[in-house]
């Protein structure tokens, strides 16, 4: 155990005045203190050392009998504590120390040993340390260095939106902060530049002013004294974290459920936000159920206030569990009605084909609801299926909605009551964009949705930003056999104008990326910066998102409109006759109005 | 080496067998370091004379950072007391297992606390949301964030489950 000869073989810069720089295994719990400040504020002598602590302790013990006790590392991470250097040890070894014990001055005494003479009980985990040990800056009260790193501010919640400061365990008095008075010598780090040090053992300090014990203080200290340390400064990110649950619960509360009319029900697909949300499934089913779109609309208009800004913390929450759910929550409601979805596009189909046989226009999909084209669909996104060209129809229609009120297009189906794939397009689009991002699954998950929505005109209700980046995406898409995956993959095609292949799922390149936040969706954005819509800038569409619940005039979708690619790519998605095949190359080539004119 | 929760309560237990428990106080079971079992009971004047609670701890391994769960027992046969602050399913509205829980604090302080708490009763009564409370409350009181009324001993509880469901 640590007398001098093993201490040479450690570093001293591991230890200070003979205890260590992290916890030693007291606490199993988290470490979500910043480690940098408490090491730092060690170094500096402004916070005891993690001592190892004894589990009793006797005055009248002897030095073996005090290393005996103290507590073993439950990992290999805890080492003996070791002189910091021989000379110290030799000075020690004058016995001298431990004024309370006379008789242990007769054997040669060991510094890591003599530092706890005089030990001080942990009121909070029973366990004894040194006598340098921190106390409570308001009513002076002990507490070691592990409890201390554990007491911290009331975790916000969504529930509970402040983050109290922690009070100090023994009076209460808020803002718990300690003060620690260093003894008198210095080994370990911080040591070499003190001239005192080398000759400054744990003996001589006990010398000197015999038993260390603590002198009351009489004066209390301020939680904003130089001498304090509070429990803000070893977690200095507590602001950061309730600011980012507060974002989250604001984020939440602009949220806007994207819903799809299946007759006379409203089947949630998707959540509108910076962040993809899950609905419960009982939620999801109480909306379903509910015709009225305006209970669950205003249910959910909570208006947090001033989200703006907060974006950069959402990385805090735990997200990609929100989005998982929400995920799960999207396909079970597609599952659910996908045979039906089916069954009904089947007969469509056949109408539809005949249709498409007289007119190879766009006429024909239009005429045909969503049901048309189910087998048509093309596999790439680059190719236009027949079924596109009808839900680039309603694309147009959704801009002109759009711009007025989302609210009024979200309820009633898509303007043009003939195509009713139309309207069905731009919300898959979104979840498509959300799916990829979340899951890679999702683009199946996603073509069998479209597919479904394809079959079923059912009018799409549109969150408001939605309308802005809605438009685009109706364009072909793949074969997968899913009409409705062709619309989803139309927008990339048509945002993509720059870019020859549309290849890429479609889903990337669907609106709803960009309307996210920044952080939020690492892929979706980048494929926002490809596509037309890119103009927007991150902060563009952060904006967007936030005025989105609160004030549709605000939307940027107008300005959005008049930037080309945006335009564009509702343009295009609206022609029926960029429907068929070589839409991708089309597009890639030619600007949206080119193709519509085509 | 064994958990912080695990070395301070055998610290408490060794102390509750030195010293013994207050007046009124029994340990009736502590098999381990996740579950105890005291009985409690008024001394002196006070509305519950003659009658014995049983209080059931439960320590999760951040004790003592963290509050235990104390609640009344309500089974087998176990009647928790007609208080104000006390539910019908035995959970206790008290802010120091709350918000005011201090890792000071120890099993045997709030038993003491609790035992005060009865003792200071004027009227034995249900919490007003008694019936809403118990309906909906969770398995461990601690799920529940009981709003802390000092003046009117009126307190809304609100089970966190709900809260989150609305925020969704």
């Amino acid at each position: 155990m640590g007398n001098s000869s093993s201490s040479s073989s450690r570093s001293h810069d591991e230890t200070v005045d003979f205890g260590f720089l992290t916890p030693q295994g007291v606490y199993t719990g988290p470490r979500d203190w910043n480690q940098t400040v408490v090491t730092q504020l060690i170094c500096a002598r402004r916070l005891a050392p993690f001592y190892r602590p004894l589990e009793d302790y006797d005055d009248s013990w002897t030095d073996d009998q005090i290393l005996a006790a103290r507590k073993e590392l439950p990992d290999a991470e805890g080492q003996e504590p070791r002189l910091e250097q021989p000379p110290l040890a030799s000075s020690v070894s004058s016995k001298a120390s431990h004024s309370k014990r006379p008789n242990t001055l007769k054997e040669p005494s060991k510094p890591e040993a003599a530092v706890y003479r005089g030990a001080a009980e942990c009121p909070i985990c029973f366990l004894y340390y040194p006598p340098n040990i921190n106390h409570s800056r308001c009513c002076d009260q002990a507490i070691c260095t592990e409890c201390f790193v554990q007491i911290k501010r009331s975790e916000p919640t969504t529930t509970h939106l402040v983050s109290d400061p922690a009070a100090c365990p023994y009076c209460v008095q808020e803002n718990f902060g300690v003060v620690y008075t260093p003894p008198p010598w210095r080994a370990g780090i911080g040591s070499e530049g003190s001239p005192s040090s080398r000759s400054d053992s744990p003996k001589h300090s006990s010398q000197s002013d015999n038993p260390p014990t603590h002198k009351r203080r009489q004066k209390s200290f301020s939680a904003d004294s130089p001498e304090v340390v509070t429990t803000d400064q070893i977690r200095p990110d507590w602001e950061a974290k309730l600011a980012a649950v507060r974002a989250a619960v604001t984020r939440r509360a602009n949220r806007r459920i994207i819903m799809r009319q299946v007759g006379d029900r409203l089947i949630p697909v998707g959540v509108t936000s910076g962040r993809v949300h899950a609905l419960s499934p009982e939620e999801a089913a109480t909306v379903a159920d509910n015709g009225n779109g305006g209970t669950w609309r205003s249910r959910r208009r909570r208006d947090g206030g001033g989200a703006g800004g907060a974006g950069g913390l959402e990385q805090y929450l735990g997200q990609d569990l929100e989005e998982l759910m929400m995920m799960e929550a999207m396909r079970l409601s597609l599952i659910e009605h996908e045979a039906q979805q089916k069954r009904e596009a089947e007969e469509k189909q056949k109408a539809e084909e005949q249709v498409k046989n007289v007119d190879t226009a766009s006429e024909p999909i239009a005429s045909d609801s969503g049901s048309g084209p189910v087998g048509a669909s093309t596999s790439s996104a680059s190719i236009e299926s027949p079924s596109t060209p009808s839900t680039s129809h309603q694309k147009n229609d959704s801009l002109r909605v759009k711009k007025g009120s989302i609210f009024s297009r979200s309820r009633s189906p898509s303007p043009v009551p003939p195509v009713s794939k139309q309207s069905s397009v731009p919300p898959f689009s979104t979840l498509g964009a959300a799916l990829t991002s979340t899951n890679s699954t999702a683009s199946a998950i996603l073509r069998s949705s479209y597919s479904n929505s394809d079959s079923n005109s059912a009018s799409i209700p549109i969150p408001e930003n939605y309308s802005e980046t809605s438009q685009a995406p109706l364009l072909p898409k793949d074969e997968a056999t899913n009409p409705a995956a062709s619309s989803i993959l139309s927008l990339p095609s048509s945002s993509s104008s720059t870019t020859p292949s549309i290849t890429i799922a479609p889903v990337a390149t669907s609106p709803i990326p960009q309307t996210t936040s920044p952080d939020s969706l690492p892929t979706l954005i980048t494929m926002a910066s490809v596509s037309p819509i890119s103009p927007l800038t991150d902060a563009d569409a952060s904006e967007l998102y936030e005025s989105l619940p609160s004030s549709p005039e605000e939307n940027t979708s107008e300005p959005l409109i008049p930037r080309a690619g945006k335009v564009k790519m509702e343009n295009t998605g609206t022609n029926d006759k960029v429907r068929d095949g070589n839409r991708a190359g089309e597009f890639s080539t030619a600007d949206p109005e080119h193709v519509e004119e085509a | 080496m064994a958990s912080i929760s695990a070395r301070r309560l055998s610290k408490e237990l060794m102390e509750i067998k030195n010293d013994g428990c207050p007046v009124g106080i029994n340990l009736i079971k502590a098999d381990d370091f996740s579950t105890w079992w005291f009985t409690i009971e008024v001394m002196g004047e006070s509305l519950y004379q003659n009658e014995q609670f049983t209080l059931q701890f439960r320590f999760d391994p951040q004790y003592p950072i963290s509050s235990p769960a104390v609640q009344f027992i309500v089974t087998e046969g176990k009647q928790a007391p007609v208080h104000p602050h006390v539910y019908s399913n035995g959970h206790i509205c008290a802010s120091i297992l709350g918000n005011e829980w201090s890792p000071v604090l120890s099993v045997i302080a709030v038993c003491v606390t609790l035992q005060s708490m009865l003792a200071s009763c004027k009227e034995k009564q249900r919490p007003i949301d008694n019936d809403r409370y118990v309906k909906h409350a969770p398995e461990n009181p601690k799920k529940t964030r009981f709003h802390y009324d000092g003046e009117c001993q009126c307190y809304r509880i609100i089970p966190i489950q709900d809260l989150t469901i609305r925020f969704l």
